[in-house]
């Protein structure tokens, strides 16, 4: 058993290791098992101006939190219908919501594509942040939708009662009680965003240089440094941001969906 | 019935959203300058406090330097901001453009110049997407020799005035002279002959790649012995045997090629890592100059050598393109102006060894001796060995049409 | 004031379903129209189906089918297979059993991308993988290593796809896996259930909706993904999302409506892997009951 879990630990950490290994050595020549010397020309290369990267840091993070904060926004309200009313067709609008996840997001946008031109929206953040909305705003549609579904509708009950207000209700009982499926859709849409690449490529048109963009041509280099030491850049934010909230993803919550998008 | 209603609903959204704005498309003519290169200090005014986008290759680390490092500042003199759009290959900036076009943006593109040679040129030409009638009013046109046939055709056609050289290219062969002897690489013939005898290590890009283009091309003249019959624009008749020859000659080598020519890397980035692991030795470049600075980076062998195949010298020239639409067509202009500065065409030089595309003999002289004064890597082949019989390029008729039938023929086998 | 119950469900849904409708929806149809053949703002276009014909006729897209399935089936079932496996072994260890679940989620923090780097400098033939070969004298060169990246069955495809997708199907078994299940184990432990038994009629058997949504949701990551077979794979044989990018680019707009209609195909059999997906499960629903 014991043995099992190190096999385990082993197969997740080992790809890892050449990538750390890459980002802080100058030449490491084929045989060699280590490399001869470390240099931290790839870090340095992170923080130059010109290599960009600071730069799509802060696109991705901007794009990255835009685009969960609306996603969450106008799947709250979807969610809700979803989860706590029985009505006809609901199982077609789960359906429909369940849909954009599914079918890869390449295969809608190509037909797009075009009229984003026309509508200059290609090339700009703005376009970037509304075609990102599409495999993000129905995960959370269908991730709070199963947090309203596991609400216990009495507690806004109580409160109406009270005599407060509909906007009170939600802000102080509703949302408060939703937190944790909040926190986790906004967590993976942030993380669906921040890993999207085509995506970005086709709509950005090359110019909304996002962190994976950059990631992608300097793997098509030839400094196999500075694509590692990028790599790590762009590992670190997503991290950071689900160790953050590791509570949530524990397990028990209905948020375990669809991570398989990351 | 709600159900309907939402029904109803989405289609009327999707209705509008198919067929709004669906008017006709714009006549696709060639669009004059409405910013006149002719007065340049005009052009200098409007300038002034504009961002040029310039689309171009950005896998090359040493050209980014020089491009965002002295280009910029240049460009900062006259108040121009440099935003470099890195694109892994032209055709992407070539769409943008016709996107916007074919969506009626015949203002404010996103796209305000482009670094770009051969058949984007000419898909350009064909779509009326390029900005023409400025490059030979440029100030800085004084060196360049507009009647010279590298400058007055690209790939065949005509340039028309309609994009400005910025600089000159020649193939080479990178190789590893611990592995290959001078003899090996004195032709294609002896390369093919040194790759049966070590099979595995030597490859080229599957074309479309620019470098691997030219890798089946350069193949090609020395199967049929010259570009010669195949001057001119495009010829079914002339190409269908010479096609044939070499799509024998490449089937035949590809078992002796790295992976038994199961596969072939997707880009010249690819090839030059393998070259860098040791995995390959030798390899087709267009850009011989950039390889002095790998060595010293040690990403290559110090051993790395160069040489010119004889009779497989391809050598071109690339340009700087203006859209029609571009949102921000003067400083564009100062963009292209600035690079034919004979001392940007020098600083491009010391940090690529970049053959120039002015006119050497039109600059000051003092200037021509800061040229043959730069140092150059032992690695690196001295500009007039790599000018030795070079040969020009194909037709981009031609050169679209053995893309195709490679993949077909090779790739596909 | 309350509004009538429909009209209230409808203006609810009506932010989430506009965007739908407007980017999937209308994405899903102009697929459609311009696989045959429909150009907007382009002067001349007719309707045909040109666009079906070059995609049946193109040796580029028959290939796909088959590489794309096999990539994208296998490394499903190998993630679910070993999702569970894994799953079921976390539960079993005592200590080290947060530690072991946080680097189950770093790992799902991972992007695509940066996994798809990761395979190439692990499993290339200089990779880290082919010098430890040649370190304990297997091969001599890189060559001799076996050629898992760039290959034609799609080896480090599926690598990364199970490398990623693995602690994914572990995370949303372990959910399902609540304290309801060691219940249930337990009582059928006491009834005389050996550990084989409590595995087969317990266990699993509440596991399978949950992984098989997950397995779902995988099955259709991996075959609509294009970076890590970009980077990873070959130029021919390439996946369906690969040839439909590619014939996009291409210059020569009469590659356009073939490219559409790879993206049709594309949507239709995702579309037809949920359809059956929510069909099984209803008949499993009703079975059980």
């Amino acid at each position: 058993m014991r043995l099992l879990a190190a096999v385990a630990v082993v197969a997740a950490l080992l790809p890892l290791v050449p990538l750390a290994i890459w980002s802080v050595s100058d030449a490491w020549p084929y045989p060699s098992l280590l490399p001869p010397s470390t240099t931290t020309r790839g870090l340095s290369l992170l923080v130059a101006p010109r290599t960009g990267a600071v730069h799509a840091l802060a696109l991705s993070l901007g794009i990255g939190a835009a685009v969960s904060v609306l996603a969450v926004l106008i799947g709250l309200p979807a969610g809700r219908a979803v989860g706590l009313y029985r009505f006809r067709g609901r199982r077609l609008v789960q359906l429909a919501l369940l849909a954009p996840v599914i079918v890869p997001g390449l295969a809608v946008v190509l037909g797009l594509q075009v009229f984003f031109v026309r509508y200059g929206l290609s090339g700009t953040v703005p376009g970037v942040v509304l075609v990102q909305l599409v495999p993000t705003v129905p995960y959370a549609a269908t991730v709070l939708g199963a947090g309203f579904a596991n609400l216990d509708v009495d507690h806004e009950r109580v409160a109406r009662t009270l005599g407060a207000g509909p906007v009170r209700t939600t802000w102080s009982v509703t949302l408060p009680l939703l937190r944790p499926t909040i926190v986790a859709a906004a967590l993976f849409c942030f993380l669906i965003s921040w890993s999207e690449y085509v995506l970005t490529l086709l709509v950005g048109a090359g110019r909304v240089q996002t962190l994976p963009l950059q990631l992608f041509a300097a793997i098509g280099a030839t400094d196999t440094t500075l694509a590692a030491a990028l790599a790590l850049l762009v590992v670190v934010p997503p991290l950071l941001a689900v160790l953050a909230c590791s509570r949530v993803l524990s397990g028990r919550s209905a948020a375990g969906i669809g991570l398989g998008r990351l | 019935m709600k159900r309907h209603l939402l029904g109803a609903l989405s289609l009327a959204v999707l209705l509008a959203a198919s067929a709004c704005g669906a008017g006709g498309s714009e006549p696709s003519a060639a669009r004059g300058v409405s910013v006149d290169a002719g007065d340049w200090a005009s052009v200098l005014a409007q300038a002034k406090g504009q961002t040029v986008s310039w689309h171009m290759y950005g896998g090359d680390d040493a050209l980014n330097t020089f491009v965002n490092g002295y280009v910029a500042d240049r460009l900062k003199t006259y108040g121009v901001r440099l935003n470099q759009v890195k694109i892994t290959d032209t055709a992407d900036a070539i769409n943008a453009v016709l996107g916007e076009q074919q969506a009626g943006r015949t203002t404010g593109g996103s796209v305000d110049a482009i670094w770009v040679n051969g058949e984007n040129f000419g898909t350009g030409v064909q779509a009326g997407l390029w900005s023409c009638g400025w490059p030979s009013k440029l100030p800085n046109a004084k060196y360049v020799d507009l009647s010279a046939p590298a400058v007055a055709n690209d790939f065949g056609v005509p340039v028309n005035d309609c994009e400005s050289v910025w600089q000159q290219a020649g193939s080479a062969l990178v190789y590893d002279s611990a592995k290959l002897q001078d003899a090996d690489v004195a032709s294609v013939s002896s390369l093919l002959a040194w790759a049966a005898r070590n099979p595995g290590r030597f490859t080229y890009p599957a074309p479309p790649d620019f470098t691997g283009s030219m890798a089946v091309r350069t193949i090609l003249y020395d199967t049929i012995g010259g570009a010669r019959s195949l001057a001119g624009a495009f010829d079914a008749k002339a190409y269908a045997p010479a096609a044939r020859r070499l799509w024998t000659r490449l089937n035949g080598a590809e078992k002796t090629l790295w992976r038994r020519g199961s596969t072939y890397p997707q880009s010249q980035g690819q090839v030059e890592k393998l070259y860098a692991s040791g995995e390959i030795s030798a390899y087709f470049t267009y850009g011989p100059g950039a390889v002095g600075d790998q060595v010293a980076k040690k990403v290559f062998p110090a051993t790395t050598r160069e040489a010119v195949l004889a009779g497989g010298n391809i050598a071109n020239s690339s340009f700087i393109g203006v859209p029609a639409n571009a949102a921000h067509r003067a400083a564009a202009l100062v963009l292209a102006n600035v690079l034919l500065e004979p001392a940007t065409q020098l600083e491009l030089y010391r940090a690529e060894g970049t053959y120039p595309g002015i006119d050497l003999t039109r600059v000051p002289p003092d200037v021509r001796a800061r040229f043959a004064a730069v140092p150059v890597s032992p690695s690196v082949l001295p500009l007039e060995r790599l000018r030795v019989d070079a040969q020009p390029e194909l037709a981009s008729g031609y050169v679209t049409r053995l893309e195709k039938d490679w993949t077909a023929n090779v790739l596909q086998r | 004031m309350s509004l009538p119950r429909r009209l209230r469900i409808l203006l609810l849904l009506a932010p989430a379903l506009t965007v739908v409708a407007v980017f999937f929806g209308a994405g899903v149809v102009q697929a459609v129209a311009q696989s045959l053949g429909y150009q907007p703002y382009l002067e001349g276009w007719r309707w045909s189906t040109d666009g079906y014909v070059a995609l049946w006729d193109d040796p580029a897209v028959r290939a796909s089918f088959a590489l794309t399935a096999r990539v994208s089936l296998l490394s499903t079932v190998l993630a679910a297979v070993l999702g569970v496996a894994l799953a079921l072994l976390l539960r079993r260890l005592g200590r080290g059993r947060r530690w072991a679940a946080g680097l189950l989620q770093a790992d799902l923090a991972v992007p695509h991308l940066v996994g798809a780097l990761c395979m190439l400098l692990l499993l290339g033939q200089s990779g880290l993988l082919s010098r430890i070969a040649h370190g304990v004298g297997l091969t001599a060169t890189p060559a001799d290593f076996p050629g898992l990246t760039a290959d034609g069955f799609g080896v480090a495809v599926v690598a990364e796809y199970v490398w990623k997708e693995t602690p994914f199907i572990a995370v949303v078994a372990l959910g399902a896996l609540g304290r309801a299940t060691a219940e249930l184990e337990g009582a059928a432990a006491v009834l005389g259930a050996r550990p084989w038994q409590r595995m087969r009629h317990v266990t699993l058997p509440l596991l399978v909706p949950a992984v098989s949504a997950g397995s779902v949701l995988v099955l259709a990551f991996t075959a609509g993904s294009y970076e890590v077979p970009l980077l990873l794979g070959r130029p021919f044989p390439a996946t369906l999302p690969v040839v439909a990018y590619q014939l996009y680019r291409d210059t020569d707009l009469t590659a356009r409506p073939e490219a559409m209609a790879v993206a049709v195909v594309i949507s239709a059999l995702s579309l037809a892997v949920v359809a059956a997906y929510v069909a099984l499960v209803a008949r499993l629903a009703r079975r059980a009951v």
